[in-house]
């Protein structure tokens, strides 16, 4: 049966093939609002605690918790379209994904304390807020990077494996 | 490790779509495999419907709510098939050597 098969027919099967696995891969699950919509959240959760009133911040809590679970309804609907197979790229993947992550906290985190230290110390009002707004913005700005990053080592290993 | 073996079913233009897709996947939506692929349909439930006949892929309808939610992926049975596949194109492609002048696509290249 095979030789009926021309290797040109074959190469783009291939072809095909490969592409498929890449759309697979990077089909989008976070649009570019949730990570937007996240940095809102995140400021509005600071500034309901920074402002010292028990009412406020436990409505600054409520409206973080229920906001969080709204926003990540899509995404979470996205995620269980089409999950990628496990193992898809090698079992070392995971590890990967957790350093990863555990680097994206770490930008995040930095960036949120070496600003509210530096505006403590020049003794700036509403220090902890605008580091938290710094840090969102980051988390924003940072998170699609991550995920597209993610998303071409995935590319990348997957296609070493098959 | 796998043996080569060239399946037809598999490699109508179609189905070598859908397969390579539900092969990168667990289970896929019907929408999510109808939009990727961009099918209609009853040709998507045509494919399937093939495919599931000779059991490549199984076929879950489930309900989120009132709304019915069809969803599909690949049987260890259709995984192997198509592995093999690959193993026949590469076999295939590396046997013309040189000669074959399609580039093709990296999976790397991103």
């Amino acid at each position: 049966m095979t030789g009926q098969v021309e290797p040109a027919d074959a190469a783009r099967a291939l072809s095909e093939i490969d592409q498929r696995r890449e759309q697979a891969i990077r089909r989008k699950v976070f649009p570019g609002w949730w990570w937007w919509a996240y940095a809102v959240l995140i400021v509005e959760f600071s500034l309901a605690v920074e402002s010292g009133r028990g009412v406020v911040a436990g409505i600054g809590i409520a409206v973080f918790v229920v906001g969080s679970l709204v926003v990540d309804v899509p995404v979470r609907r996205a995620a269980r379209a089409a999950p990628l197979r496990r193992g898809l790229a090698g079992w070392g993947s995971a590890r990967r994904t957790l350093l990863g992550l555990a680097g994206f906290a770490a930008v995040v985190i930095g960036a949120t304390l070496a600003t509210g230290v530096g505006l403590k110390a020049a003794g700036a009002p509403h220090a902890a807020t605008i580091a938290t707004a710094v840090g969102a913005v980051v988390f924003a700005a940072v998170g699609p990077m991550l995920v597209r990053w993610e998303a071409a080592v995935l590319v990348r290993r997957s296609g070493r494996q098959g | 490790m796998s043996t080569p073996r060239f399946d037809e079913l598999i490699h109508a233009p179609t189905r070598l779509s859908l397969v390579a897709f539900l092969a990168a996947t667990g289970w896929a939506d019907f929408a999510v495999l109808r939009d990727g692929i961009g099918l209609s349909d009853s040709a998507l439930s045509k494919q399937l419907t093939t495919l599931a006949d000779a059991g490549y892929v199984e076929i879950r309808k489930a309900f989120v709510g009132k709304r019915p939610r069809t969803s599909a992926r690949l049987t260890t049975e259709g995984r192997t098939a198509f592995d093999r596949h690959v193993l026949a194109l590469q076999e295939i492609v590396a046997g013309a050597g040189g000669s074959v002048v399609l580039s093709r696509r990296s999976s790397g290249q991103s």
